[in-house]
Parts: structure tokens; C-alpha cells; sequence
């Protein structure tokens, strides 16, 4: 089985006074299926732009708010994180990312721009 | 304003026969809707015993120190399941919605929106008692209130 390692960095010299500076780091052994790095336009219905559909399966999931609508013009528009419920639990500003340990039998994951067209880059692995 | 920039990389030499995968990506933490950096963060390490739903986290509408400062903002969340046995895990939610799950060992790291208390990051450990590690960056952090 392919071995999948995610890496997080936490840095900051002045959030405190004992500087923050950490790294943790996973080994995950994963299995089909797996979607690689991929882009998607998002718009703002977000049943348009299902990432993963439900699973019994745990799935690594990695999304980045390419700060562009098309790859190429810019915008600042944000991009919710939501369950195909429609139930926001985050949103991206351009740039932003976030890695997410996914699992639900009966909901998946879902893109919707706040305005206007947002593209996003994504990837996801399953758990074996 | 402080500076808090997290990094992720993901990698793989065996994924897809003849191409490695190696992605990485960096975003620096700033507050809803500016520019300026986050100011406030908390952080842990907790023992969470199983069958118990915990809230990680303020709710949008906790209010603090300043007034109308409630929690309806964007924050940051860092969670790693820092248990050693590979038989324990903790399901995440939103409120009463299930997410997903952290295996011993696993994290994850969201741009949270609290956007109201229904928004609530919930956690649940299962088959032992999990030890969890969590960070929490907001500019909005409030302190409870003292007993009169």
C-alpha cells in the first residue's frame, strides 16, 4: 500500500514570548480511491462543486483557495467549506488551505464561492 | 500584529508509479476580513475519555472582554490525536453533524468559521481515553468570566 506524509508547520516569532515553532508529522497508509492534485471552479451553489461524496471510509482531504477565479484573474471572494447538507464549517480566503481528516456515510464535502467564481486546488486519499 | 504562517506538505514516493507526489502550501493567519495579522491563540494537551462530546473552542456568541466581541469570526483550528495505540481514534463534528475522524497519530488543520454556535467544533474519543493536542488562533480570544 502507498504511504501518504503530511506534514503541518506552525511558526510565528511573536504570537508569544516563547516563540511558536512546531511540526508534526503523519504516516498514512492509503488505498483507491484517491483523486490527484486536481483544480475545480467553484460557484456560488455549492451542490455544484462536490469534492467527495459520502463514505464509510476515512479521506484525507487537502483544498487550496488558488486566490484566482480562473487560474489567472484575481480574487478575494471567500470559499466555504461545507457538507453537501450545506452546513458551513469553514471558509478559505485566497491563499488559505486546509487539510481534513473526512468521514461520513451519508454526507461529503462541498465547495461554494461567496461571489462570483473561485478556483480551488484539491486532492484526496482514502484510508486502507 | 503578530505573524503566525502554517505550512503543510504532503508527500508520497510510491503513490503513482513514476511521479512522486509533493505538494506543499503556505498561508499566513490573518484576521476576518483584513490584513493585519491574529493577535491572540490558545493552546493544549487534554485527556478526553470516550462517550462524552467536548467542545473545542469558544461559541460564536460567547461574548468577550470588550462588548459585541463574540466569537463570530473567522479562527484557525489545530487538532492532532497524539494517542500512541492504533486502535484509538476521535470522530470531529460541526454541533451535532459528524466530519470525520482522527486516528492515533492523524491531524487536521481548518480556517473554522464560527459563524454561529451551531458552528461548534465538537470532539469524541473512542475505545480509550484519547490525548489530544489542539491550537486555536483567533483575534478574539475571551477568558471566562470569574465567579462574583
Amino acid at each position: 500500500m502507498p504511504t501518504l506524509t503530511p506534514t503541518l508547520t506552525l511558526t510565528s516569532s511573536d504570537v508569544t514570548s516563547d516563540e511558536l515553532n512546531f511540526s508534526v508529522t503523519d504516516s498514512l497508509t492509503v488505498t483507491a480511491p484517491s483523486q490527484s492534485l486536481s483544480t475545480v471552479v467553484a460557484d456560488t451553489t455549492g451542490a455544484n462543486t462536490i469534492l467527495k461524496a459520502a463514505s464509510s471510509a476515512v479521506t484525507y482531504i487537502f483544498i487550496r483557495h488558488t486566490g484566482t477565479t480562473d487560474g489567472s484573474t484575481g480574487t478575494s471572494q471567500l470559499l466555504a467549506l461545507e457538507n453537501t447538507d450545506n452546513t458551513q464549517f469553514g471558509s478559505l480566503k485566497a491563499g488559505e488551505w486546509c487539510f481534513i481528516p473526512h468521514l461520513s456515510g451519508s454526507l461529503g464535502i462541498q465547495l461554494q464561492s461567496a461571489s462570483g467564481s473561485i478556483q480551488a486546488e484539491y486532492g484526496y486519499w482514502t484510508a486502507s | 500584529m503578530a505573524t503566525t504562517t502554517a505550512t503543510v506538505s504532503i508527500t508520497s514516493n510510491d503513490l503513482t508509479p513514476g511521479s512522486a507526489l509533493s505538494v506543499s502550501a503556505s498561508s499566513t493567519l490573518m484576521k476576518a476580513g483584513l490584513t493585519t495579522g491574529l493577535n491572540q491563540m490558545e493552546s493544549g494537551v487534554m485527556n478526553i475519555p470516550t462517550s462524552i462530546e467536548f467542545r473545542l473552542g469558544p461559541l460564536a456568541t460567547q461574548a468577550g472582554p470588550v462588548a459585541d466581541n463574540t466569537h463570530n469570526i473567522g479562527s484557525y483550528l489545530y487538532i492532532c490525536n497524539k494517542s500512541t495505540d492504533n486502535t484509538y481514534w476521535v470522530d470531529w463534528g460541526i454541533h451535532e453533524t459528524m466530519m470525520g475522524r482522527l486516528y492515533a497519530g492523524d491531524w487536521m488543520f481548518i480556517p473554522w468559521n464560527a459563524s454561529d454556535d451551531d458552528a461548534e467544533i465538537e470532539i469524541e474519543a473512542n475505545t480509550g481515553t484519547n490525548s489530544i493536542e489542539w491550537a486555536f488562533f483567533n483575534s478574539t480570544v475571551a477568558l471566562p468570566t470569574a465567579a462574583a
